[in-house]
């Protein structure tokens, strides 16, 4: 395996114009979430602090292993829903370290509406489940919500990826042995009594933690019953009566030291096993990356370049090197991992697809997780490449992504547009993770072609009934289809619906990739069976 | 010394003590070629003592102390191994002269002096006029019960500096120090006021006062023929809680002809006693007047330092001279060279009012070297307990000038090694390079009057640093918890997206 | 902030330690310090702190490290996580004292008002012709008595309750 020879300039003027865009686009992406993580209103912080409970990041800090990493997901979801008034949907969730194991965390943030659910709140939760279930991951919820939002209840309640989801996926997250702890730091009613209850071990605080199915004034309305909140479900009620929790604490403190203890009993998994080498930093500069990405989202850019800039040594083995250049696929080494590397560097064409299906089918044959880096505008189409059978090679590639049983991992690079995101491992596609780089852009079609197909449609249709548009009239249509399609194939809105696991400063990217690794073989790697391929 | 023994008159030695000075006799004993019996309580089964003697036999008693002291136990055991002789030791039974007496009615030699000089001794106030009487110096004083009327007059006739106590009193209370002599009855009115409230009784008691005295005492050794001699002084003036702390030998503050004066009174009050066997004779001294004290009539914790600059084996020479055998050296034959000082090894927190501790001695490193000598009752793997004196070991040593010795002192007590139980090691090494200590400036009040030396020192940050790095990287649940973690986020470390 | 802890003369100063690519990470306060700790026999270790060596001699036990460094012995007491937050927030902790088993009261110790310390005996019951001692489970002032001699309580019920000393 040898190192890739970068032939970036980074003195050129391209690099340093680049480098400058760049670090504009991360300093917005941070100024983002550091909004999204700690700017509150102050009304709400006094309300914490008035009863005694800890802001849900220095909650997570306590529990996670001091000098660990925490892997994020999602920090702006709901940034760009509800006006921006939930930011993070209201929960924080993410892969963090506690007690030497990778756990994945669930934690309500009570400075956001007082911790109510919303629609994409309950789906960010369903997700981090389901990225536990993938992954075989313990999970520690940090409990401490008012329930779900009322208003839109018709989005979060009922449907089958709704908040029923979040108890099914704990069912079953026990039954494959990832055991659970809830912290109970606020109150868990009506459903969110049940993440305590459906959790392995509980831990409640005295005094600010309660469970029940109806509160005080439900109860009251229900059945004339006057009782408190520690009679209906504190923390002593339940630790010693029903014996819905398991562990009374003190203080928030406590209860947070105690869950790290209780993480601590759980049996380790034993690691599904991969090809595997000292880990080795890459011989380039990930901050070089800046300088690599151009600002315009239509010029393309050498992937083997990030590739060098990703990798341990920047070394890499690259398959069929003179074939279906258009799409790179190649070995590497991320964080000692090995892993296949499937990289656009082009349209996908008939080739590049086989290529792609092919090196697929090598990587589970020999069970090397996959990563795809994408920066695709799609198919090629075309007279010539429907008669060669681009979208029967096409099937095949989207055919052996699906059926892929190795762990995948997608990071948006650039472009993500048409069929080709799915070729790539896109969303529907289970990815263990998938992460965009902030500048990214996603959508069935670029922007500008869907605006100009869009007016066509008009015009051809005004066509048809004698009229004819003038140029401001077709800028009339045009302008507002452009400006939807550009705010909503941003990355921001990607993250805000949660279409990714989160926005990443290109840089993080490796960190990521090995987190990600890491806890994706706490599971275990199925056996290889494919549908049909279209020959 | 050749002892001129060829066969002694026993030849099994109890030693009647434990520790480290059970261990000191034993070693003597054994390099004579004599057995070596011990008796110990259960609590030292394991000792150091019971281990390298030759024989060692449990006692029995109330509490482990009252097994050392009860002597009808501890003559029977000898009786029952053989042994001809038995040493006290210091403490427990080495000042009692009915266990002398015992162990002479059971015909068995007591390592000591005669009962008769025990009692002589024993007794402050009868010793006290015993040496008054021989003509040697004792501090002024009036008593005023012995005539009422005059208790003023007689006072005055003392001199000043005057301290003016209360008969019945103890513990420094209505204390009176006069240093004008017109104040005199001022003092002694309020003096006898404070007694009253005090103790209930006015009566009162004068003499004179040393400023900053010191603790001044000379080796004497006397055999069964009417010889004494002196083997030098030593100086035990740093003192806490009325105990020595640290020992030495030349006293820095006396002048040659001053320590000639002193150490020929201290033999002159041994001949007039008739002492037997090694004792030290205490002197109060303090601006320029030395004033008897008492008598110790036994093997002193101390006696290292003086076998140190004179090369005496000193329990050697007690053994002798219980063997009846006549010292055979005289006054002007015993040369000192070179200075010793003695260090005593507590288990005590000096921060918390010298406290004693206790706890297991997990690891023990005892220094070692050129003119370093230990003497230890302790071993690793045993414990520190309440049961006795928190004495655990003496550390000497000796160079050829003070200098030379508290720099090797210094260097000692940096490598002697504890650990388990709190020691009062490092406080020590405060006092020896302490800036009074150094230049031979101390009094028995010394360490009352700078209690900075036993509080613990302030940490510099980074010493701070490295304990807690230790401590750390030490203590299982911690170092566990931080392996744990998988290789790749330790190599990631607190890494956030 | 760390929430372990080391007492040294009294003072208990919180640390956190983790462990990097070829050591570890010690914290303090605001500071992170690389440090290592190699043990080379039984008689001494090389500490490493920011770089610097150091020889040590360590013991540990139970809870009790001793060190000799320097030439000086120090010790450090650790305190647990779990032991130091318990004993922060012991207060409304153990107010009920509910019933083990179903039974009957043998004898009150106690009366309202009275004040407690923890293992003080409050009362006994017997059950299944057994008599057991309800202890105080800490300090307090007793504030309710439920239940008279002879009475008998389900299990659960609560006997007596604390609350805390004026």
């Amino acid at each position: 395996m040898k190192r890739i020879e970068s032939r970036i300039n980074t003195s050129s003027s391209d690099f340093r114009a680049n480098k400058e865009n760049y670090l504009k686009v991360v300093e917005e992406f941070r100024g983002k979430q550091d909004k999204a993580r700690y700017d509150r209103p102050r009304r709400d912080m006094e309300r914490l602090d008035k009863q005694n409970k800890m802001f849900v990041r220095d909650r997570i800090k306590q529990l996670l292993d001091t000098g660990t990493p925490f892997l994020e997901f999602s920090s702006l979801a709901a940034n760009e829903a509800y006006a921006g008034e939930v930011p993070g949907a209201g929960c924080v969730t993410g892969i963090g370290i506690v007690a030497g194991r990778e756990v994945v965390i669930n934690a309500g943030d009570a400075s956001v509406k007082g911790g109510a659910w919303y629609p994409l709140t309950t789906k960010k939760t369903v997700r981090a489940l389901d990225i536990a279930i993938e992954n075989r991951l313990p999970v520690v919820h940090l409990c401490d919500s008012a329930g779900g939002f009322l208003p839109l209840q018709a989005d979060l309640f009922a449907d089958k990826y709704f908040s029923g989801r979040i108890f099914r996926n704990q069912c079953l997250l026990s039954e494959m042995n990832a055991q659970q702890v809830a912290v109970v730091l606020g109150h868990c009613t009506a459903g969110g009594a049940y993440v305590p209850a459906l959790s392995d071990y509980s831990v409640i605080v005295r005094g600010t933690g309660a469970i029940f199915l109806a509160g005080p004034p439900l109860v009251k309305a229900a059945t004339g019953e006057d009782v408190t909140v520690d009679e209906l479900g504190g923390c002593d009620m339940h630790t010693s009566v029903s014996g819905t929790a398991d562990y009374p604490a003190s203080s928030e403190e406590e209860a947070i030291a105690m869950a790290r203890d209780i993480v601590a009993q759980f049996r380790r998994q034993s690691k599904t096993v991969i090809e595997w080498q000292e880990p080795e930093d890459p011989y380039y500069d990930a901050t070089e990356l800046y300088g690599i990405i151009p600002p315009d989202i239509k010029q393309q850019f050498d992937m083997h370049e990030v590739i060098a800039r990703i990798v341990d040594a920047s070394r890499f083995h690259e398959y069929q090197p003179n074939y279906g250049k258009t799409l790179i696929c190649g070995y590497a080494h991320i964080w000692g991992f090995k892993v296949g590397i499937l990289a656009n560097n082009g349209v996908l064409f008939d080739d590049s697809s086989l290529k792609g299906a092919h090196f697929i089918e090598l990587c589970n044959q020999n069970k090397t997780p996959l990563i795809f880096l994408q920066n695709i505008t799609g198919f090629m189409v075309g007279r010539d490449y429907e008669r060669a059978g681009i979208t029967k090679d096409g099937a095949k590639m989207i055919m052996a992504v699906a059926c892929s049983k190795v762990p995948k991992f997608t990071i948006m690079c650039h472009g993500s547009f048409g069929a080709g995101n799915y070729g790539m491992s896109g969303r529907a596609f289970d990815s263990r993770l998938l992460f965009s780089w902030p500048h990214s852009q996603i959508s069935v079609m670029g922007a500008e072609q869907a605006a100009n197909t869009l007016a066509d449609v008009k015009i051809r249709q005004l066509a048809r009934q004698g009229k004819e548009l003038t140029n401001t009239e077709i800028a009339e249509i045009r302008e507002p289809v452009l400006a939807e399609f550009k705010r909503k194939q941003s990355a921001y809105w990607a993250t805000s619906e949660i279409w990714d696991d989160g926005i990443l400063d290109p840089v993080d990217t490796r960190n990521a990739l090995g987190m990600g690794l890491s806890a994706a073989l706490n599971a275990p790697i199925a056996d290889l069976g494919y549908g049909i391929f279209r020959m | 010394m050749e002892d001129g023994i060829n066969s002694w008159p026993f030849d099994y030695v109890l030693v009647a003590n434990r520790g480290e000075i059970a261990v000191r006799i034993l070693k003597t004993v054994k390099g004579l070629g004599l057995k070596g019996a011990v008796v110990y309580h259960a609590v030292d089964a394991q000792s150091v003592a019971a281990q390298m003697a030759d024989v060692a036999v449990e006692i029995e008693g109330t509490t482990p102390v009252a097994a050392y002291l009860d002597a009808e136990q501890i003559v029977a055991v000898a009786l029952s191994v053989g042994a001809g002789a038995i040493h006290p030791g210091y403490g427990f039974l080495s000042e009692n002269s009915g266990f002398a007496r015992a162990c002479v009615q059971a015909g068995i030699v007591f390592v000591g002096p005669t009962p008769e000089v025990i009692d002589l001794m024993g007794d402050k106030v009868t010793a006290r006029a015993f040496v008054s009487n021989a003509g040697f110096p004792v501090a002024p004083s009036a008593i005023e019960d012995d005539d009422p009327a005059t208790f003023v007059e007689r006072a005055r006739a003392v001199g000043v500096p005057l301290l003016i106590k209360p008969a019945a009193g103890g513990g420094g209370k209505g204390m009176r120090v006069v240093r004008d002599l017109a104040l005199l009855e001022v003092e002694i009115e309020r003096a006898r006021s404070e007694g009253k409230r005090y103790f209930g009784d006015g009566r009162l008691y004068a003499e004179r006062y040393v400023e900053n005295p010191r603790h001044i005492e000379v080796q004497i050794l006397g055999d069964a023929h009417g010889n004494v001699v002196h083997l030098f002084e030593r100086e035990c003036s740093v003192q806490r809680r009325f105990q020595k702390i640290i020992e030495e030998t030349p006293s820095p503050a006396l002048t040659p002809q001053l320590r000639q004066k002193i150490c020929q009174t201290a033999a002159g009050i041994a001949r007039s006693a008739g002492y037997q066997n090694a004792g030290t004779v205490e002197f109060v001294y303090g601006s320029g007047e030395f004033y008897f004290l008492e008598v110790n009539t036994r093997l002193q914790v101390e006696h290292a330092i003086t076998e140190k600059i004179t090369g005496f084996d000193l329990v050697h020479e007690q053994l002798r001279i219980a063997a009846g055998q006549p010292l055979g050296y005289q006054q002007s034959q015993i040369k000192a060279q070179g200075h010793a000082i003695e260090m005593r090894i507590y288990a005590e927190d000096p921060a918390q009012g010298f406290t004693p501790t206790t706890g297991p001695i997990l690891k023990l490193r005892e220094p070692t070297g050129d003119g370093i000598r230990v003497d230890s009752g302790i071993a690793e793997g045993l414990a520190i307990t309440a049961n006795f004196d928190p004495m655990l070991a003496k550390l000497i040593v000796y160079g050829a000038d003070r200098n030379q010795a508290m720099a090797l002192a210094d260097k000692a007590l940096g490598d002697y090694v504890l650990l388990g139980s709190k020691t009062n090691i490092s406080f020590l090494r405060r006092v020896m390079n302490h800036a009074a200590f150094k230049s031979g400036d101390v009094h028995t009040g010394f360490l009352d009057a700078n209690p900075q030396i036993a509080a613990n020192p302030a940490l510099t940050k980074n010493t701070l640093e490295k304990l807690l790095a230790a401590a750390s990287l030490a203590t299982r649940s911690m170092r566990d918890e931080a392996d744990a973690v998988l290789d790749i986020h330790a190599a990631m470390g607190a890494w956030r997206n | 902030m760390y929430n372990n802890a080391f007492v040294l003369n009294d003072e208990e100063l919180n640390v956190a330690i983790s462990r990097t690519k070829n050591g570890y990470l010690l914290y303090i306060g605001d500071d992170v310090l690389p440090i290592n700790l190699h043990k080379e026999n039984d008689d001494f270790s090389i500490l490493t702190v920011l770089g610097k060596r150091q020889a040590v001699m360590l013991a540990v036990h139970g809870d009790d490290v001793h060190i000799h460094m320097g030439g000086e012995t120090y010790l450090l007491k650790y305190r647990n996580p779990l032991d130091r937050l318990a004993a922060k927030s012991r207060g409304a902790a153990d107010d009920f004292i509910r019933a083990p088993m179903p039974g009957s009261i043998v004898s009150l110790n106690i009366a309202i008002g009275e004040a407690v310390s923890a293992g003080q005996t409050l009362l006994i019951m017997e059950s299944m012709k057994m008599e057991s001692t309800i202890l105080a489970p800490r300090d307090g002032v007793v504030a309710t008595v439920n239940f008279e001699k002879g009475q008998t309580f389900d299990r659960n019920a609560v006997l007596l309750t604390l609350e805390e000393k004026a």
